[in-house]
């Protein structure tokens, strides 16, 4: 099939995803994908290989591109066209890749459920009055509802994981530093990574083979070859895989439960040894990240003044400060602003060592657990990637530290720079569970082998409970 | 320790951001319940000497989080004299132009 018919197709099924109101589209145009197809066709034409080529792949909007607007879904940023692409992207159109639309997501990418996004929420493709997760929620929504076989979101603290297990498809967090960070709008640094999201392991797979590599533009880059899982594993003999207990609570969710109660059984039948091991620090994961991200986030978020980018509005001072002032008060939501001022005060004088530094040394010991598992020889864990399968849209709006526990799974894996990835398990009472990989840092192309394996024995979509 | 009404306002005015009096009571409360929830990290009592993770590759690591003189060849007060609201104050551009 030409570029250009899978333009139209990809048009066609944008426009009726935005009519069935799942609004998880920011920008898109049959122009701008016919132009692109145009140039994708040109190429193919003249010989080129092109290992994504006319493949339709949505960008989280809080990935700069150059030929359509960023908004980070905030006021603040309305209108903004970045003057640079970001490296994901760019290689993602170097493969021949069609850029299928900008996606909706929290507000510069704080939330767990796409409800804080400042162009409205997006909803869950099975039931519309629940939430598909976030904050890459607009990215996982499209792929769930077969709109795009693959897209892009990023994670700060589980942004793709969590939104992958709430609408059942795959999303794979890469190790920090193995996909660069150039063009990614900045939350919290030492955490942000840009991740992906498929229909299956394998189509998540070869979008992070293109994206994934080297990158002087990133210092944190890793100097290591892109992710390329090997084909043909089938079964998982040898592979000794952790059940970390603090994982499994006993008011784990029944569904969640009976999800990863078949995929352990699965993977004892294909060979693997499971193992129960320990993660001591992991309940100090959620508080720990509510301080670093916060912190980390209200440094960043500090280029957002009304001067170098977006909105602007002018305080009742009509000098500089009372401009920032209004147009940071008026162009945040208030996630945003409640995330800004805790951190803010988490760095301030006085509170520093009490919260931020606390923070940095109990970070080294969530670390330092997931490193002595793996020391024992431990190849993968495994675990339930939500404590709950999708809740319903509001239900934890009222309490931001409710909204913050729906990440209690997946906060850690950021925190130690691992990689992930959640796999969709079955459903329970219609809704996707999935279970999760975490794998020894720099161990991706493993986790990818042994998720191809679990995906082909475990049906996503049978009902468990 | 508690947070009120004076850190909340004290923390808007360092990050730059205008608070409205009427959503204020409810930004005391949210922020609260937030430091509150995050200060549990003071139950974890062998965190002593444990070094602060950073992921990426290892020659990139955190410099030491300490307030150092900048190395300027000359004095700010000499390029530029006036500073006002963290700003350097230079002749508009019209201005330049005509005195070349």
């Amino acid at each position: 099939m030409s570029a250009g018919a899978v333009a139209q197709e990809t048009g066609a099924a944008l426009a009726r995803s935005d009519a069935d109101g799942l609004n998880a589209t920011l920008y898109w145009s049959q122009e701008w994908l016919d132009a692109q197809a145009g140039v994708i066709d040109r190429r193919a034409s003249a010989g080129e290989t092109l290992p994504l080529a006319a493949i339709p792949v949505a960008l989280k909007d809080n990935i700069v591109t150059t030929d359509a607007p960023t908004t980070c879904a905030s006021r603040i940023l309305e209108g903004f066209v970045a003057s640079y692409e970001s490296t994901a992207s760019a290689r993602l159109r170097s493969a021949g890749a069609l850029i299928a639309c900008k996606s909706n997501l929290d507000e510069f990418a704080m939330g767990s459920s796409t409800e804080h996004s400042a162009f409205g929420r997006v909803r869950h493709p099975l039931d519309p009055e629940r939430v598909p997760g976030g904050s890459s929620g607009g990215s996982a929504a499209l792929v769930a509802a077969g709109v795009v076989p693959a897209a892009l979101g990023s994670e700060t603290g589980g942004s793709v994981r969590q939104p992958a297990s709430f609408c059942g498809v795959v999303g794979v967090k890469p190790t920090y530093g193995r996909v660069s960070r150039y063009g990614l709008v900045a939350f919290g640094s030492s955490l942000d990574c840009v991740s992906v999201f498929g229909r299956t392991v394998s189509d998540a797979s070869r979008v992070l083979e293109v994206i994934s590599g080297p990158d002087p533009l990133d210092a944190t880059s890793l100097d290591m070859d892109p992710v390329r899982p090997a084909a043909g594993r089938r079964d998982l003999a040898g592979v000794r895989i952790g059940l970390p207990r603090e994982y499994f609570p006993p008011d784990l969710d029944a569904g969640i439960r009976a999800g990863l109660d078949r995929t352990i059984a699965a993977v004892r039948a294909l060979g693997a040894e499971i193992v129960d091991v320990s993660l001591p620090h992991t309940r100090y994961a959620v508080p720990t990240y509510y301080i670093i991200a916060p912190a980390e986030a209200s440094a960043n978020l500090a280029r957002f003044d009304g001067v170098r980018y977006g909105q602007r509005r002018v305080g009742p001072e009509g000098d500089i400060r009372s401009l920032y002032r209004a147009t940071r008060g008026a162009g945040f939501g208030p996630e945003v602003r409640r995330r800004v001022l805790v951190g803010t005060y988490v760095l301030s004088a006085g509170y520093y060592d009490a919260y931020y530094r606390k923070a940095q040394r109990v970070r080294g010991l969530i670390a330092a657990d997931f490193a002595a598992v793996f020391g024992t020889g431990v190849d993968l864990l495994l675990t339930p990637t939500t404590p709950t399968t999708a809740f319903r849209a509001g239900e934890k709006t009222a309490d931001p530290v409710s909204m913050y526990l729906a990440d209690i799974f997946v906060s850690a894996v950021n925190l130690a720079g691992l990689p992930a990835l959640s796999l969709p398990v079955g459903r329970s009472e219609g809704l996707p569970v999935g279970a999760q990989l975490i794998a020894p840092s720099r161990r991706d192309e493993l986790m990818l082998e042994v998720a191809a394996v679990i995906e082909r024995t475990v049906p996503a979509a049978e009902d468990v409970r | 320790m508690t947070i009120g009404r004076d850190q909340v306002l004290h923390a808007a005015r360092l990050a730059e951001i205008a608070v409205d009096e009427h959503e204020l009571d409810a930004l005391v409360t949210q922020m609260a319940r937030i430091v509150a929830y995050v200060e549990q990290l003071d139950e974890v009592a062998d965190d002593a000497g444990v070094a602060p993770y950073a992921g990426g590759p290892a020659e990139v690591r955190l410099r030491d989080d300490v307030v150092r003189p900048a190395a300027l060849a000359h004095p700010v007060s000499d390029m530029a004299p006036e500073f006002r609201q963290g700003f350097f104050l230079v002749p508009l551009r019209g201005t330049m132009e005509d005195e070349a």
